[in-house]
């Protein structure tokens, strides 16, 4: 049964640009995505920054009003049934806004339970939980304007499971977090798919879609590129190999001259210390390295590695090596 | 539909809610230095000015000078403080949190302006403390318990009015900069420092238009005069019947102003 149903979602934004000669300025942050999520699965939204992600989590959340098409959580619509859907959904946006700096913790998870209409006597159980659950209970007193980043997003986790709500959209929950705390986030997230929650969940970090989504949709330009497990979504890539070659001060110009190759399928680069790290996929694998070589002459090369395509090389297929 | 059980259940909700926004408001605007201006520090040297320059006059008269500077408190903390109850929200980034939510915004909205209606009640105390200790006038309510009635009256009437400004400024962020050009007008016709009677005839229509004018009415004649019965009827009832009618196009307000601003993404500032 699916709980979570959008059918042809648009979300376009208008500014206005100029002082005396004003024009309308029209972007298109969501263009015409339909996908269902089924009760009890972990959905996945992957895309690079401005791809739509946020922009489509809060049409579903009821914070934002779509253009065109249909949204509808719970058989309810999200434009007009916004009162009959929230108190069954959680979110959490990324981000140090949202919390009410000069309360403690505690302070604002009573103040939020109660919005979120919980009783007392469950409230007065639940906090602590939620709070040890966290890894805030001794910090519960304290005010939130002393936090830091990563205690404000988990005070934001804690936030979001008050209600004890049975869909929850997490937009990129583990920003801010460092490795252990996100690997706790991410087993607390496995234990709420446990109890049959619903979850959306945004993330940058392809290891994490890999691990936790049992289907991901891969949103650019506001349009979903791809959808399928993330098995079905390797597959894309099967028939390429992913060569990695760590290079000293490759110029965007030589990248440029490597993605006009015929074999080369995608070309990214991101620094590592003081090198680059070069990731070429093409179904020549190893046999493009001459090649490559000859187009890097002059530069240090050092460190060539071959390897399987991950779902991180799919998304970079389909994205097209940006973000 | 909404059984009782569950329209009781949310009403004790919304209850502790509006007790709880009440003591988060305090706690976050009574040390904010230009709110203990607003409601404290300008009163008193209105209510410094007027008392000065009345020195002499029948001693009776303090008790109205202490009032009506009781009042432009009140007034200048719904202009400042509760008409940006809403913005004040989107900018702490909590605005969508409470949106999101199972509680309509009003109820928030209520809390905070009830906060900021007797937290500016402090201003008509410190009024009443610099006129009987350092004036020393003698200060006396002539008719204590209609004057109670009247300030509590008040206290519904100006909350009522929070309730309808909060949306409004929300709707339309142009509006508030003509904020200040409002406070004074309603010093002068709501007849807070001296009758409305020194006015041009043709400027009381506006005064009857508005609550905080049969509140300053109320409130004067009970502090400092003996009203006729029916005098006092009338001006409790315009606050009761403007409190109704504020409260009904508050609700619709928030309603057009909840919608515009999920269409147009202004909830949040990001």
């Amino acid at each position: 049964m699916s709980v979570i149903e959008v059918h042809d979602l648009r979300r376009v934004f208008r500014t206005s640009i100029g002082v005396l000669r004003r024009r309308v300025k029209e972007i298109v942050a969501v263009d015409g995505i339909s996908f269902q999520i089924r009760e009890g699965e972990l959905f996945g939204l992957l895309g690079p920054n401005g791809a739509g992600k946020t922009t489509t989590v809060k049409m579903l959340t009821t914070l934002l009003i779509p253009t065109s098409g249909s949204a509808r959580i719970l058989d309810c619509d999200v434009v007009d049934q916004a009162q009959q859907i929230r108190p069954h959904i959680g979110f959490i946006f990324g981000g140090e806004r949202g919390l009410y700096w000069r309360l403690s913790a505690r302070d604002n998870l009573r103040y939020f339970a109660n919005l979120y209409l919980v009783e007392p006597d469950v409230t007065r159980r639940r906090i602590p939980y939620l709070l040890e659950l966290v890894g805030l209970a001794d910090r519960a007193e304290e005010k939130v304007e002393g936090f830091s980043r990563g205690m404000k997003q988990r005070l934001h986790i804690a936030r979001t499971l008050l209600h004890d709500p049975q869909i929850l959209f997490l937009d990129e929950p583990t920003m801010g977090l460092d490795p252990v705390g996100a690997r706790e986030l991410r087993s607390v997230v496995r234990d709420l798919l446990a109890e049959r929650k619903t979850i959306l969940l945004t993330t940058h970090y392809m290891f994490e879609a890999d691990e936790l989504c049992q289907r991901l949709a891969v949103i650019n330009h506001g349009k979903i590129v791809a959808l399928d497990t993330p098995a079905g979504l390797k597959e894309l890539v099967q028939d390429l190999s992913v060569v990695q070659m760590e290079v000293l001060g490759i110029a965007a110009e030589r990248v440029q001259r490597l993605r006009e190759l015929p074999f080369i399928d995608a070309v990214s680069v991101e620094p590592h210390e003081q090198k680059q790290i070069l990731t070429i996929h093409s179904s020549l694998g190893s046999g493009a390295v001459p090649q490559v070589l000859s187009v890097l002459d002059g530069l240090r090369v050092d460190k060539v590695t071959s390897r399987e395509p991950t779902l991180e090389d799919a998304y970079v297929r389909l994205v097209g090596g940006e973000g | 539909m909404v059984n009782t059980g569950e329209r009781r259940r949310r009403l004790r909700s919304y209850l502790r809610t509006i007790g709880q926004v009440f003591v988060l408001q305090f706690k976050q605007t009574a040390i904010d230095g230009f709110i203990i201006f607003t409601i404290l520090v300008q009163p008193l040297l209105i209510a410094l000015m007027g008392l000065w320059m009345l020195r002499g006059q029948q001693d009776n008269y303090a008790v109205f000078v202490v009032i009506g500077s009781g009042m432009t408190g009140l007034w200048s903390s719904l202009l400042y403080i509760s008409g940006s109850n809403i913005n004040v929200e989107r900018w702490l980034g909590t605005l969508e949190m409470l949106v999101g939510t199972p509680t309509p915004l009003a109820v928030t909205v209520i809390g905070k302006t009830l906060s900021n209606v007797v937290m500016s009640l402090v201003s008509m105390v410190l009024g009443y403390i610099l006129a009987a200790i350092i004036f020393r006038f003698p200060l006396s309510i002539s008719q204590p318990l209609p004057f109670l009635i009247s300030l509590l009256l008040t206290v519904v009437a100006f909350s009522a009015f929070g309730l309808l400004i909060a949306p409004f400024f929300a709707i339309n962020l142009q509006l508030q900069r003509w904020v200040n050009a409002l406070e004074f007008p309603m010093y002068i016709l709501a007849g807070f420092m001296f009758p409305i009677a020194l006015l041009p005839s043709w400027t009381t229509p506006l005064s009857y238009a508005l609550a905080p004018y049969w509140a300053a009415r109320a409130l004067h004649a009970t502090s400092s005069g003996t009203p006729a019965p029916r005098e006092l009827l009338l001006s409790w009832g315009m606050m009761l019947v403007f409190s109704v009618l504020y409260v009904a196009i508050s609700g619709w307000l928030f309603r057009v102003m909840v919608r515009r601003a999920r269409v147009d993404a202004t909830l949040s500032l990001q």
